[in-house]
């Protein structure tokens, strides 16, 4: 969806919602959808306004201690929009305190959110939103969160179909490096440690010790065995051993307890689910332990830079854990780490070589995806996810898609280290123009593809990103401009559907008149196919390569009911327009429209939405040209009426199928001359400085739309009108066809009685000109036309007066257009006289009202 | 299937200007005058089938008739470079060279007489093309053959191709010099019925106009007649660009006619072109040319093709213009241009009914150079027309009230029992000068209504 139809959905629940909470809040629905619109772009609540909203719901709760460490837990498992979320909250909150409800629920809900792994996306967030408020109003909540809680749950298992690891693996007792789980406790044959010598108990613990810090338990020195497998591990130390001694152990022994928990980690960790490469740690953590040396204090000694390493260690280890992050947002902890450490040179010099290790094979899926456009991520932890379901021939059909192109590939926000935030949308780009690329059966050589190594400078790997963006949207533009010729595309689809070169139509206008006059069901469409393959090859449009592209379609619906179709995608205006299509009888004029054959990549712009767009053009003016040539035919029988001396029985008629060409023309002349070509020149000077392809997208969507706005294809009221308009114009001109016809017919005959005899024949024609023009039939049909139209188009002109007024629009050109010698002025000004006194005469009235009650009042 | 256009010439005149025409459009589509298109002529975005069609052997042949009741100008037609570009059979020339004498009944009598062969040729030219739009006549009224026989020919167009459009091309004869044909205020009347009854649109090409223009904007001294000519194929090939040249609108000859022409019998269009220059001026008069330029100068009366008396009646207005603008032109140009004319009303507009400025924008021909970036052609039906309409009938009732020359014509098979051929005329064009003078009036169509119902 779209960005504008997206806010249109907000402003759509929003509104539900205030409705439903009876709400009269004072700041109304468009304080929520402005807050809701900004929380959907991320990353633009601040610390602070988190914070504060934090302390505004812990006021407002009920139970504030519970919600303050709901918050903290939640905070320190990493949940994305979870600021979003309180500061929603909050505001809410705010407004609760007015009706006095209970907040319990909405604290509860985020109890209910899940942990870090899923993804809560804006809409989401926004699904929440909406769940909460109704828990509050319902205070019903248990049954709904819970459905809440399992559809989110729902979502976070969905990438778990991967291999599963046994629970044996689990509980084998000996197969680890760490602690084995014994259920026995001291040896009893060992010797007591107090009736050894205190060199000896010495020499003794550190033996325990080094043991301990490899994961073996010591003859004095035992782990206590514990149920969770995540929690610091505890030990025993023998009660006889001397106290000094028992001081120092006690206080080395957390790098051990450290250790356990690290290598726990990494045993579980390197199995399938965690791809990262956390052998890596091992060895550095290895090489670390071979440090341990003599003497307990010399040991104390030694170990002290280790133990704070150990730590930082254990507490990446213990919040990965927590967490149950993969893939990018372990980066992003570990990132963070790095950043928090600034003080600490080794600590981060350690944590850097951590990150960049646990880099590697995120970086490799990231090279592989902005210098080739592809994919290899069986993990998901990448931050692109492929969506296998929109396929490449699905750009072609649906059309509800606004941007089909944009979902193939979509960024899972959860998955983007916060290093690659700023860039996210970039390395997108990258590789969904190489994947299009690929797909056009060119092979991608991306000229300088570096490998991208983790610093802590994220100006280095932003540069590779930044090159290898610019030239994937060279090479996809070029592609598309140069080898696919985009813009002769462009230019051709511009010919038909925009007429712009106006002799083809004529021409196919021409020969399939008789066809088009056919209800849709008598057509046969093969026939117009080859009527307008005919009128293609005769015509300027010969020169077009791509003229074979042109297909013939006949749509079941006519023009007005297609803006409705496609205007209530976005709105639920279509209840209210709804069309019996049995009621319709279609002709053919009414159902035709060209389509035309894109294929990949052209449809990439010339998508489905587009040529929908520039069907609906091309069917307004289609029938505007249809009008003019029915009123041209008008002319041209009216035209034999000169050589009588009685020229006006028509007269009325003349002057009123001179206003409706004038009508038309000058509609025609508004909506191509003053609306579609200059759009279109200025969309063409864009196309020229345009460097992506997304740019070229939204020019030509930019194109379309200010066509559809200035031709009135999104103002319902005026096409109805102007449907309307042209209705009458069309029916005029039948009838006087038909009139005409009935008067020849006599002429003909009383020819071909009596060739010779011309002067009695027209004679003959003159006496039925006279009858006809005598009876008032004819002269009253004319007005009703002449009424009708009249008033239609001072609605028209009314309408356009109105919505242009205090801005300057170009609709109102065509006021100047057809209003050029000010022949409708007066006509508009008494209407608008009209409605001024009404209006002073309402105004008029209510003073008296006001006047009387401040009387009655005195 | 293009909507073709037959033109036919004929006479001195007609035949001179239809030349004319025709070295312009060959020109414009690269065609040279062989009728074999230059290699140089590869766009293919012009449509050379509404005016030529193709031989076997691709060359291109122009839908032209050309017809005379003597051989000199057509012999030296076929004598130019041009002579292979026509169709022979379409040539029709009596040998004998007697021509019609200068007078209008000898001209139309010899239509009469050869009616078979000048139609067996027409009706083979409308059998030849898909989609007939109609006819396109180059005649003068003034002379014997151009206005003799043309008028018989608008008859007999007119009975034969009922839905056919017929356009003329009518030069109007000098007033302030002496002519060397006496009788051509006699031809003049005569035809003028014709063109009011049986043509559905008559482009005033007057004579006196043109010179004054070659004189006043060309600078020239004496204008050959040439010169004069080119300025009528100027006008005639730009009236024609947005047929050749398809743009968004008014891409057959009706769309052009019928938004200009509310009422029948109002159908004589004026014409007016800008920036004028001669070949050898070019150097010397290039101007800066702004679409407002072109459109307020085709608004001003020595522009036009048309010469009506300097003491311009207040009531007269356009009953509708149509300017065809060539070249580069922003279309917000073209409407800040509308707004201004309006705004300033630089062009009055009839009371009765909506009218405006209609703008067709056309492309140029890529193979002739211009020297301005912008041009234009307006096309306009003003009641100050009739002014012209008035003289000729001033100069007829002074001929006829000295019965002068009227032997000549009394000699001929329409005149040989009565003159009420020219009364009749008189009073078609009389009525016509009225019903011009009524269209300036807001109650035009109720003025209409009652002319006729039976009082």
């Amino acid at each position: 969806m779209n960005h504008g139809s997206q806010e249109f959905r907000l402003h759509h629940h929003v509104n539900q919602l205030m409705s439903q909470l009876g709400a009269s809040s004072a700041e109304g629905p468009g304080v929520y959808v402005d807050l809701l619109q900004r929380n959907m772009t991320p990353y633009i609540s601040t610390q602070i306004t988190a914070h504060r909203a934090k302390k505004k719901i812990a006021e407002s709760s009920k139970t504030p201690v519970e919600f303050l460490q709901k918050y903290d837990e939640l905070k320190s498992r990493n949940v994305r929009d979870l600021d979003s979320l309180t500061n929603l909250l909050s505001l809410i909150a705010e407004d609760e305190q007015h009706f006095g409800a209970s907040l319990t629920p909405a604290t509860s809900m985020i109890g209910q959110l899940p942990a870090t792994g899923s993804k809560i996306t804006s809409d989401e967030l926004e699904k929440i939103k909406a769940e909460l408020m109704k828990n509050t109003k319902q205070t019903s909540s248990a049954m709904s969160a819970e459905t809440q809680s399992k559809s989110l749950k729902e979502k976070q298992s969905r990438n778990m179909n991967l291999p599963v690891q046994p629970d044996w693996l689990f509980q084998r007792p000996f197969l680890t490096m760490d602690f084995v789980e014994e259920k026995e406790l001291f040896d009893p044959n060992v010797t007591p440690a107090g009736s050894l010598l205190i060199q000896q108990q010495e020499s003794m613990v550190i033996d325990d010790l080094l043991c301990c810090m490899e994961g073996v338990e010591g003859q004095y020195i035992q782990a206590v065995s514990h149920s969770d497998r995540y929690s610091q591990k505890e030990f025993k130390v023998d009660e006889s051993l001397d106290p000094a001694l028992r001081e120092l152990v006690r206080r080395i022994l957390p790098i051990s307890a450290n250790y356990s928990l690290v290598v726990r980690f990494i045993e579980e960790k390197s199995a399938f689910e965690y791809g990262l490469n956390y052998t890596v740690l091992v060895a550095q953590l290895e090489n670390q332990f071979r440090v341990g040396h003599l003497s307990l204090q010399k040991f104390w000694f030694y170990l002290q830079p280790m133990m704070s390493m150990m730590e930082i260690l254990a507490s990446i280890a213990r919040s990965i854990n927590k967490g149950e992050c993969i893939g990018g947002a372990v980066l992003s902890l570990l990132h963070e780490k790095t950043s928090s450490l600034i003080g600490d040179n080794k600590g981060q010099e350690l944590c850097l070589f951590l990150t960049q290790a646990a880099c590697v094979p995120y970086f490799e899926i990231l090279e592989r995806w902005i210098y080739k456009g592809l994919i290899v991520d069986p993990y998901s932890e990448f931050l692109v996810e492929e969506n296998s379901v929109v396929g490449k021939e699905k750009l072609q059909e649906d059309y509800n898609d606004s941007y089909p192109f944009g979902m193939h590939y979509t960024i899972c926000r959860e998955r983007v280290p916060v290093f690659l935030e700023t860039v996210a949308q970039k390395i997108l780009s990258t590789g969904k123009y190489l994947n299009v690329v690929r797909q056009c059966g060119r092979n991608v050589q991306c000229p300088n593809a570096e490998e991208m190594i983790y610093t802590i400078k994220e100006r280095d790997y932003f540069e590779h990103i930044e090159r290898a963006y610019t030239y994937a949207s060279q090479l996809l533009l070029e592609l598309l401009i140069k080898e696919k010729e985009l813009m002769s595309r462009l230019r051709s689809v511009k010919h038909y559907f925009l007429l712009d070169h106006g002799d083809f139509i004529v021409q196919f206008m021409d020969m399939a008149d008789e066809e088009m006059a056919k209800t849709m069901d008598e057509i046969m469409p093969q026939r117009l196919e080859s009527l307008l393959e005919l009128a293609l090859r005769t015509s300027t449009a010969n020169a077009d390569p791509f003229k074979d592209d042109l297909k013939v379609d006949l749509l079941g619906y006519d023009l007005v009911t297609m803006l409705f179709k496609v205007l209530s995608i976005e709105t639920k205006l279509e209840k209210d327009f709804h069309v019996d299509p049995t009621d319709l009888h279609l002709s053919g004029l009414e159902a035709f429209t060209f389509d035309y054959i894109v294929k990949w990549p052209v449809s990439l712009v010339l998508n489905r939405k587009s040529l929908i767009r520039y069907q609906m053009l091309f069917r307004h003016l289609f029938y505007c040209k249809h009008v003019e040539r029915q009123l041209c035919n008008v002319w041209i029988t009216n035209k034999s009426s000169k050589i009588f001396k009685l020229q006006s029985a028509y007269t009325s008629g003349y002057a009123l199928r001179q206003r409706m060409l004038n009508f038309v023309l000058n509609f025609q002349y508004y909506m191509m001359v003053e609306v579609i070509e200059p759009n279109w020149v200025l969309f063409e000077n864009n196309l020229q400085s345009v460097s992506t392809i997304d740019d070229v997208l939204a020019n030509h969507s930019d194109f379309l739309n200010n066509c559809l706005k200035d031709c009135m294809l999104t103002d319902p009221e005026l096409l109805r009108i102007v449907h309307k308009l042209m209705m009458v114009c069309v029916t005029f001109s039948n009838f006087i066809q038909l009139t005409k016809m009935s008067s020849l017919q006599g002429s003909v005959k009383g020819r071909k009685d009596d060739p010779l005899k011309k002067e009695t024949a027209t004679k003959v024609v003159q006496e039925h000109l006279d009858q006809i023009a005598s009876s008032h039939k004819l002269e009253g049909t004319i007005a009703t036309f002449d009424s009708n139209f009249r008033r239609l188009l001072v609605d028209l002109l009314n309408k356009i007066v109105e919505r242009a007024s205090g801005c300057d629009l170009k609709l109102l050109n065509i006021l100047y257009r057809l209003d050029f010698n000010h022949f409708y002025d007066s006509q508009l000004e008494s209407v608008s006289a009209e409605r001024s006194t009404q209006e002073s005469r309402a105004e008029h009235e209510q003073r008296k009202y006001q006047d009387h009650d401040a009387h009655d009042a005195r | 299937m293009p909507r073709e256009i037959i033109s036919i010439q004929m006479g001195q005149c007609g035949n001179q200007i239809g030349m004319e025409f025709w070295k312009q459009l060959c020109a414009e589509h690269g065609i040279n005058p062989e009728g074999i298109l230059e290699d140089y002529a590869t766009e293919g975005m012009d449509r050379k089938d509404v005016f030529f069609y193709q031989a076997d052997d691709e060359h291109y042949i122009p839908r032209a008739v050309l017809l005379d009741l003597e051989p000199r100008v057509i012999n030296g037609i076929m004598n130019s470079s041009y002579g292979k570009l026509f169709n022979p059979e379409n040539i029709y020339m009596s040998k004998d060279g007697g021509g019609a004498g200068n007078n209008w009944a000898q001209g139309y009598h010899s239509g009469e007489r050869l009616y078979e062969e000048v139609f067996d040729i027409i009706d083979r030219e409308a059998d030849g093309s898909d989609s007939l739009e109609g006819f396109v006549l180059c005649h003068s009224i003034a002379g014997g053959t151009g206005s003799g026989m043309g008028s018989y020919m608008l008859e007999k167009l007119n009975d034969r191709f009922p839905k056919k459009l017929i356009q003329t091309y009518s030069v109007f004869p000098s007033h302030d010099e002496i002519s060397d044909v006496v009788v051509q205020p006699y031809n003049s009347l005569l035809t003028m019925k014709r063109l009011t009854q049986f043509a559905d649109c008559v482009v005033v090409l007057d004579n006196t106009a043109l010179h004054k223009i070659a004189c006043e904007r060309l600078h020239l001294e004496n204008p050959t007649f040439q010169q004069v000519n080119q300025l009528v194929s100027t006008v005639m090939s730009v009236s024609t660009a947005t047929l050749r040249y398809p743009g968004y609108m008014h891409n057959d000859l009706i769309s052009l006619i019928a938004s200009l022409i509310p009422t029948p019998r109002l159908h004589f269009l004026m014409t007016g072109y800008t920036p004028l220059t001669t070949d050898s001026q070019v150097a010397s008069t290039v101007r800066k040319t702004t679409v407002l330029d072109v459109m307020r100068r085709l608004l001003q009366p020595q522009n036009m093709m048309v010469s009506t008396p300097v003491h311009r009646h207040a009531q007269h207005c356009y009953i509708s213009i149509l300017n065809i603008i060539q070249g580069e032109v922003d279309p917000t140009q073209v409407h800040k241009s509308l707004q201004r004319i309006r705004e300033r009303k630089l062009a009055q507009f009839i009371p009765w009914g909506p009218a405006g400025i209609q703008v067709a924008l056309s492309r140029k021909s890529p193979y002739v150079q211009s020297a301005h970036k912008v041009n234009g052609l307006m096309l306009a039906n003003h009641t100050s027309i009739s002014a012209l309409f008035e003289r000729c009938v001033q100069q007829y009732d002074k001929l006829r009230k000295r019965e002068a020359f009227l032997d000549q014509f009394r000699k001929t098979e329409m005149f040989k029992d009565s003159l009420d051929e020219f009364d009749d005329s008189r009073e078609v064009l009389a009525q016509l000068i009225d019903e011009y003078d009524k269209a300036t009036k807001p109650d035009y169509i109720n003025w209409c209504s009652q002319q006729a119902s039976p009082s």
